[in-house]
């Protein structure tokens, strides 16, 4: 197998959808204040419920919607913690990390009575989508067409996002409370709506996220198997210094590494280091971008006593 | 008797948030068909039902323990280390290497292998912390990342140059470490080993010096108010790297115990997949970064794991339960003390709007 | 003609401090009426009630003749009132355009017209001749810009009265006269400004009246035509002589020497400061606060850069030496906040009596503190004070204390560290007279044991009880220096507003 070819960015797309979704979702929280590290908890959620809302109605788009609504609840908790309790943030998305590994375990025995993973080989994943014309393009009808509907939804999300913010009243006002929360509050702005509204939409484009893993290729639900996904949606989304076409290129970075480094093996180069340049590729972004204070992430960090 | 009366209010606090904790628990037990009291017996037997059972939940304690120990420092001077996964594997991964490769008798390349491994473990995080001393990157989110790198690097060295190639089976971890070099166990045929007492030690050893040294009044005052510490002449940024550096160490310490006394080899993800390093902020966080305290929640925290085992071995609960009691438990430690909080905001608020 | 603003009997009071005691101003249409007063004489809180951000405890306002009720920000913006903070409260990565809209967005559907909002501001700014950019970011706006942004944005949401919070504080001279020349426009154009100031020169030049409070009362209103710099000043600063007690001259040998100190950030905040301490002296710099005292003090204790000049203790120079080095050189420090630099307020008296002592060998061994040593020297300051700490005695939190015993905590710890020089800043504010009493007293046996000391107040009365020599601060500069006989509260407040006084040297020695 070659190195560089184009079923490489084909499966780099399906591979970096649940990433982009959830940096996106992360992405928005960051914009208004908040770093949201529960991220892994929330896909993992999300991706369950989207196996039982498929498994109970047949229906993807209710599958769809019930993993939307499930997140979301989760993500409310997350935001009554730090918004209305003033929680720690960091704290807060640990603890949600745990309870959604748990709690999903726990539904996968008391739902479907079995240990370890759900498959159901009757049950319908989410189709394929061919595009009509650009299918039939050479090349790039492989690469654009033929894909989940969820990843056309996520790019979708990115170009959207981008939209809300630049054009539309709320996503500037939302903006302006991750900017400088204290003048926001002054002027009347609803800080705290504006907060609560970020976090619900991170919680959908978590649960879709999460969707793309248990119905985008297999629709299989395995304990745990966000597997570091829901960290590294974390990094892209501060790599691409929150924002969504940042974003989309730096999950896509994320995509490539991990689709290279399989690759790579055949090469004799260690995955580990491919898999590694990310991460150092944004302690490195960091040092030349710290003046540019795009995350607020960290930012008014105290010590958590 | 004041004293008393505050020691017993700083107790509510967790004692409330571990009810709660067991009581959502049951809650979980219940939807999934079970008998709560039967499921939370198996998990008394589990975590302490036999010397056995006692021993391992200690065993698991241990590197949760010096884990959290680390941290309590770090978070009393105000350091936010995240880095503890990545910290706990390079001290590992480093003692192994001197435990297998240090031309010298047993006990000599024991004493080394734990040396290194706080060192190295030091190192690591003192890394995160020079990064933010001078090129302010921020170190909450330098240390998260650079615990990927750790782990991947290790996972590499163990993959490639310094895999036991022994077995018919390519397995991503060391040759085992000879006899010699093992940390003993307390008791035959159980699981704790020499790294609890480690752990104890350490504990003391950390509330001796924050109670009675000057570095930890410098960590206490750092923590409190840095501003204070400043105008009274603490130099800040020495302050922090220390408090990284043995952060780090312990950290470093703990996955390097897990080795010489658990694994006896460098396994990749032996360290990881356990939630160790999380496990452990938890215990940090449960204690208030209170040092003699951390040694009670990495207990409770462990008991609650082994507990856990002891559940799925013998019903259908699965171990799992542990994860959601854990995460109850914090977030409602995390509420009650932004609560505390919260309700004197209020009463200034409505000290500042009396009408008369 | 009926007021635009009427406020009458105003009164706040915080448990048993009083910041307000019924005051009461009106405002005409078109009027530009000032409020000037010390800092802590309750301008501050006067305004946070008419903005709805506090709530008074007696009195009413009443706009247009309508008596109002403000519970908050919103409240106030609706009937017309723009506050212009004396910090900002601005975006910095929005354009000039987006901050002055912001929650009054012009929109269509949801989506923000900006080129709308651009136009809209452009004419605001041509109308009232305030020029401003629209399209630049805020972060790379001057000061004196930012704040016009800020006068900008009362006006588009819709203000009539205009209240500017210290608004000269951070500009350049230029940028002051242009400020005044906006306001006389906006009050030509039928607003009207309240101007919030303690800068006697532009009430001078730009107010048609004058309203002076001191110690939460109004001590006068009055015409610009009926008054002059020097009555105003009077008025801010109380009538009541002070009879200076005769002093024995201890004057020993220079103990503190500052040479030519500049401290420069984004402007000059102190400017060419040269004076000494001698032993045996207590030399006391008077200023209305924000005129560079605060930042002097950082620079000499080692809590803010120096940009030129040099600062010797003793033989030694610690001109940007680290705060460990120059207490080691030999000083003592009293901080201005004592809540933000002074004390750890959850931790106990015991802990924070220990600072700037945890080092020290004599209460060390083998690398262990020696508490009980250490509290058998706190249990002395606390009798020797007389520091009511409560039934946990040491173990208290600090934060429990009251203002007056706090302080005398602090007050002494420095003094106990025993160094030739202590420098006290505020050392007696928000503090009880029985407080204050014990802490001057300290700070005379001091200077007659022969040590020197700094001392930093915007109470004009503590610098003339204390002082054997008085340095006024105006602007970053000494404005004038005064000795012990020479000096008359007077003199001392015109130096303070930027006048000058016939008898006095400039740039002491």
């Amino acid at each position: 197998m070659e190195l560089f070819d184009w079923s490489l960015v084909s499966s780099t797309i399906r591979m970096v959808t649940p990433i982009l979704l959830a940096a996106l979702g992360g992405a928005l929280c960051s914009r208004v204040g908040i770093f949201n590290v529960g991220l892994e908890g929330l896909i993992l959620v999300g991706a369950f419920s989207a196996i039982v809302g498929n498994h109970f109605t047949g229906s993807l788009l209710l599958a769809l919607l019930f993993a939307a609504l499930v997140t979301v609840l989760f993500s409310l908790l997350f935001a009554y913690m730090t918004i209305g309790l003033r929680a720690n943030e960091i704290v807060v998305g640990v603890a949600i990390n745990f309870l959604g590994l748990g709690l999903t375990t726990f539904a996968l025995r008391a739902v479907f009575d079995v240990k370890g993973a759900f498959y159901d080989k009757d049950m319908a994943g989410l189709p394929q989508w061919q595009i009509p014309l650009i299918k039939d393009i050479p090349v790039l009808g492989d690469i654009i067409s033929g894909h989940s509907p969820l990843v056309y939804f996520a790019f979708l999300a990115a170009v959207l996002l981008h939209f809300f913010f630049t054009r539309t009243v709320t996503g500037f006002r939302a903006l302006a409370v991750g900017m400088n929360a204290t003048a926001a509050r002054s002027l009347g702005l609803k800080a705290t709506r504006l907060q609560v509204l970020a976090i619900v939409m991170c919680g959908v484009l978590c649960g879709m996220a999460g969707a793309q893993l248990s119905l985008g290729q297999v629709t299989m639900f395995t304990e745990g198997m966000t597997a570091g996904r829901g960290f590294i949606a974390l990094v892209a989304m501060m790599l691409g210094q929150a924002h969504p076409l940042g974003i989309l290129a730096s999950s896509f970075l994320f995509g490539l590494m991990d689709a290279l480094s399989i690759r790579l093996q055949g090469f004799s180069l260690p995955t580990q280091f491919t898999a590694m340049l990310p991460y150092v590729l944004t302690i490195a972004a960091m040092f030349f971008l710290k003046d540019k204070g795009a995350s607020s992430a960290g930012s008014s960090q105290q010590s958590t006593r | 008797m004041a004293a008393v009366k505050q020691l017993c209010k700083s107790l509510v606090q967790p004692l409330l948030a571990v009810i709660i904790g067991l009581l959502t628990g049951a809650l979980v037990i219940a939807a999934v068909g079970e008998s709560i009291i039967g499921t939370y017996q198996e998990m008394w037997k589990g975590a302490f039902g036999s010397f056995y059972f006692l021993t391992s939940t200690l065993a698991r304690a241990t590197p949760i323990m010096l884990i959290g120990l680390g941290l309590s420092l770090a978070f009393r001077a105000g350091v936010f280390n995240l880095g503890a996964e990545g910290q706990m594997v390079t001290g590992a991964i480093s003692a192994t290497l001197v435990a297998l490769y240090l031309p010298a008798p047993g006990f000599v390349k024991m004493v080394a292998a734990l040396v290194t491994g706080v060192l190295a473990g030091g190192l690591w995080s003192l890394f995160a912390g020079y990064l933010e001393a001078r090129f302010r990157i921020q170190l909450l989110i330098s240390s998260l990342l650079l615990n990927y790198v750790a782990v991947l690097f290790a996972g590499y060295l163990v993959s490639e140059p310094f895999q036991d190639k022994t077995g018919s089976a390519a397995m991503a971890q060391t040759p085992m470490l000879e006899k010699s070099v093992w940390l003993p166990k307390l008791f035959a045929g159980m699981s704790v080993h020499a790294g609890f007492l480690f752990a104890l030690a350490a504990a003391l050893l950390i509330f001796f010096v924050i109670r009675y040294t000057p570095f930890g009044y410098e960590v206490k005052m750092l923590g409190q108010n840095p501003f204070f510490s400043r105008y009274g002449g603490v130099n800040r940024v020495r302050v922090m790297l220390t408090g990284m550096f043995f952060s780090g160490g312990l950290a470093g310490l703990a996955g390097t115990v897990e080795v010489l006394g658990s694994h006896y080899r460098y396994v990749e993800g032996a360290l990881t997949l356990p939630n160790f390093a999380w496990t452990g902020l938890m215990a940090t966080l449960l204690a208030n970064s209170h040092p003699i305290g951390v040694v009670f929640t990495s207990l409770l925290l462990a008991a609650l794991q082994t507990g856990a085992m002891g559940v799925e071995r013998n019903t259908d609960v699965p171990l799992e339960l542990a994860s959601v009691i854990q995460a109850v438990l914090i977030l409602f430690i995390s509420a009650k003390f932004s609560y505390d909080w919260w309700k004197n905001r209020n009463n200034k608020r409505r000290e500042s709007h009396g009408a008369v | 003609m009926e007021n635009r603003l009427e406020m009458r009997g105003m009164t706040k009071r915080y448990g048993d401090f009083t910041a307000n005691d019924n005051v009461s101003f009106t405002l005409k249409e078109g009027e530009v009426h000032a409020i000037v007063g010390e800092n802590g004489a309750g301008k501050t809180t006067l305004m946070r009630m008419l903005y709805g951000m506090e709530q008074p405890t007696a009195g009413e306002i009443a706009v247009n003749g309508k008596p109002v009720v403000f519970r908050g920000p919103e409240d106030a913006i609706r009937h017309g009132i723009g506050m212009v903070h004396q910090h900002f409260m601005l975006f910095p990565d929005f354009t000039v355009a987006e901050n002055i809209v912001i929650g009054y967005e012009p929109q269509s559907k949801g989506l923000f017209q900006r080129k709308e909002a651009a136009s809209a501001v452009r004419s605001l700014s041509e109308r009232y001749r305030i020029p401003i950019n629209e399209n630049a970011k805020v972060s790379s706006c001057s000061v004196g810009e930012q704040q016009r942004v800020e006068i900008l944005k009362v006006l588009y949401q819709g203000a009539d009265i205009i209240v500017l919070d210290e608004p000269t504080a951070v500009l350049t001279p230029l940028e002051v006269k242009e400020l005044l020349q906006t306001i006389r426009h906006l009050a030509e154009s039928g607003k009207s400004v309240i101007l919030i100031t303690h800068k006697l020169q532009e009430v001078m030049e730009v107010a048609d009246r004058v309203t002076v409070l001191r110690g939460g009362r109004v001590t006068g209103t009055v015409s610009r035509s009926e008054t002059n710099a020097d009555d105003l000043a009077r008025m801010m600063v109380g009538r009541e002589l002070q009879q200076l007690t005769d002093r024995v001259r201890l004057e020993g040998k220079p103990l503190l020497r500052v040479q030519g100190l500049n401290v420069r950030e984004k402007q000059t905040l102190v400017d060419d400061v040269t004076f000494s301490v001698h032993h045996g002296e207590i030399v006391g710099i008077a200023g209305v606060s924000g005129n560079g005292q605060s930042e002097l003090l950082e620079a000499l204790t080692g809590l803010r850069a120096v940009s030129e000049g040099k600062v010797y203790l003793g033989e030694k120079d610690v001109t940007g030496q680290s705060v460990a080095a120059i207490r080691e050189a030999g000083l003592a420090h009293i901080p201005e906040d004592r809540y933000l630099w002074g004390t750890a307020k959850r931790e106990s008296v015991e802990e924070n009596a220990l600072m700037g002592y945890q080092r020290k060998p004599e209460y060390m061994r083998r690398g262990v503190v020696l508490r009980s040593k250490f509290r058998r020297v706190v249990e002395e300051w606390v009798e020797r004070f007389a520091i009511k700490t409560g039934s946990l005695h040491l173990k208290e939190q600090a934060g429990n204390l009251s203002g007056g015993n706090l302080q005398k905590l602090i007050v002494a710890r420095e003094l106990g560290q025993n160094t030739p020089l202590l420098i006290a800043a505020e050392p007696t504010r928000g503090v009880d007279i029985g407080a204050m009493e014990y802490i001057h007293q300290a700070l005379l046996e001091k200077r007659n044991n022969g040590d020197g000391i700094l001392l930093v107040s915007s109470e004009l009365t503590e610098i003339l009880a204390l002082s054997d020599r008085i340095l006024v601060m105006y602007k970053g500069r000494i404005a004038g220096e005064l000795t012990r006989s020479e000096a008359t509260e007077e003199k001392i407040s015109v130096l303070m507003a930027g006048g000058s006084v016939y008898g006095s040297s400039q740039a002491a020695m």
